[in-house]
């Protein structure tokens, strides 16, 4: 745990996977065999147990059990006889503490967390239940109260949370780098009259950083999930949504592949704008993912890429443009390859990137 | 005919480049840093539509220039690298959100057509 919350005295008792040592005290306050099973079952759960007895002055607890004890850190001597809020403290949250007081008053059944104190000082989270127990005759006899010690959900909740807050810090402040490098890129551009150029530069910055962008805001899982990614490169391709076939499941992979295979689907979607199946009003374009295993059963993530009813392909175009060059250095980098068919009905490619993690 | 857009920034570096970006296409650009300024720069100008960057620093967000724009009913897009932080009350509004980074001409794009149509 952070120094932060045993600094705060906030401190876990484990209540789950503690042992119950039955304690010696005699009690005769519940008669019967029925109050024998009682007193048994009260002696061995893990669950802290409480009475108290609204009929008396200041509804005082009138029974706890070995686990309430060990919880608390008081011993009964010192609990019977008192009314409950003795564990609360100084953070102990009103409101809650206000809904316990209208279930008793109104007789009624309430859960509340609230933080509690043990004898020592330190507080713990406590889940409590309350609610009314009547007599035979339909009297309000006690209230019953379960505690059960929550503290290491909520430490797990807030981690969770400041670790997704700044993920997402990081992931607004990477996005903002991404647009200044645009702006850096076309405001070069304009003043040494290369528009062209810049633009080029521009879009391929834009795709590598869409490629990031979904995925940033969880980025403290360590991998990336290639279907968002993949759905976000390409996206300012396909406006009305109707021309890409995405056909990949919730796979991860590790964010180094993710350059290359972002930068390379920008190329493949650049090029079918021009000459393949987004260039007509028809064409669609399958793109599927999955992660394989070579022949060497080392991991890999392979992407195919299938144009469909675009205009007919006669002769095998050049791939060899500036931006095809630079998604195959970039894949060769990554130890990954392009492969790329001609058929009459279009391009079929096939991008493939090993992977050096064994876990995924 | 020329006209001017709103562009709220405090990033110098992508307020200049979407202003590069409207004077390419023959239109002329009003820079705020905050909602101060684009007060004052709908009260000195006739504003056909406005670029608004969500996060301007210091907590402070466009919300208040998203409102006073609805209520002249002049067009704007919500440009912002956090789409999680535009928060109810600018969603409320109803304009465009266009996630950072998009290119300027882009962005420029979608807001002169939006403009086109007011």
């Amino acid at each position: 745990m952070s120094d932060d919350t045993s600094r705060s005295g906030l401190k876990s008792s484990n209540q789950a996977h503690r042992a119950i040592y039955p304690s010696d005290a005699q009690r005769d306050a519940f008669d019967g065999s029925s109050g024998l099973l009682f007193e048994q079952a009260m002696g061995q759960t893990r669950m802290a147990v409480c009475l108290t007895d609204p009929r008396l002055e200041d509804d005082p607890i009138v029974f706890c059990n070995e686990a309430f004890q060990q919880l608390t850190g008081y011993r009964e001597v010192e609990i019977l006889g008192r009314n409950c809020r003795f564990l609360q403290g100084p953070d102990t949250d009103q409101a809650q503490v206000a809904k316990i007081r209208e279930a008793i008053r109104d007789e009624s059944v309430v859960v509340v967390e609230l933080l509690n104190y043990r004898k020592d000082g330190s507080s713990f989270w406590n889940t409590l239940h309350l609610g009314p127990i009547y007599d035979e005759d339909g009297n309000l006899r006690y209230f019953f109260g379960s505690q059960w010690d929550v503290t290491d959900i909520h430490q797990s909740r807030a981690e969770e949370r400041h670790a997704k807050a700044m993920a997402r810090e990081v992931s607004h402040r990477l996005k903002n780098v991404f647009a200044v490098v645009g702006g850096i890129v076309n405001i070069t551009g304009r003043s040494m009259d290369s528009r062209d150029v810049a633009k080029k530069i521009n879009e391929r910055i834009q795709a590598l950083g869409r490629s990031y962008e979904p995925t940033l805001d969880e980025a403290s899982l360590g991998t990336i999930h290639v279907g968002q990614a993949i759905r976000s490169v390409l996206a300012p391709y396909d406006p009305e949504g109707d021309r890409f076939i995405f056909e990949g499941n919730g796979v991860r992979t590790e964010p180094n592949a993710i350059s290359a295979i972002g930068l390379t689907l920008h190329e493949l979607a650049t090029n079918a704008t021009k000459y393949g199946a987004l260039s007509n009003r028809e064409g669609t374009i399958t793109v599927h993912w999955q992660h394989i295993k070579d022949k060497m059963d080392n991991s890999a993530l392979e992407v195919t890429w299938i144009e469909q009813g675009g205009p007919r392909i006669e002769q095998e175009p050049d791939m060899d443009g500036t931006g095809f060059n630079i998604s195959k250095t970039l894949l060769n980098h990554a130890r990954g390859v392009l492969e790329a068919e001609w058929p009459p009905e279009g391009l079929q490619a096939r991008i493939l990137v090993p992977l050096t993690r064994r876990s995924l | 005919m020329s006209l001017t857009y709103l562009v709220l920034e405090d990033e110098p570096l992508i307020a200049m480049d979407l202003e590069f970006a409207i004077e390419d296409i023959g239109h002329e650009a009003v820079v705020a840093v905050n909602n101060a300024e684009a007060r004052q720069a709908v009260a000195d100008n006739t504003i056909a539509g406005a670029i608004l960057d969500v996060s301007l620093g210091d907590g402070e967000t466009c919300e208040p220039t998203a409102k006073l724009l609805s209520e002249h009913s002049i067009p704007f897009v919500l440009h912002t690298g956090d789409l999680d932080r535009v928060g109810e009350h600018l969603r409320a509004l109803n304009a465009p959100v266009l996630p950072k980074p998009q290119a300027a001409d882009d962005v420029i794009e979608k807001l002169v057509g939006m403009a086109e149509k007011a």
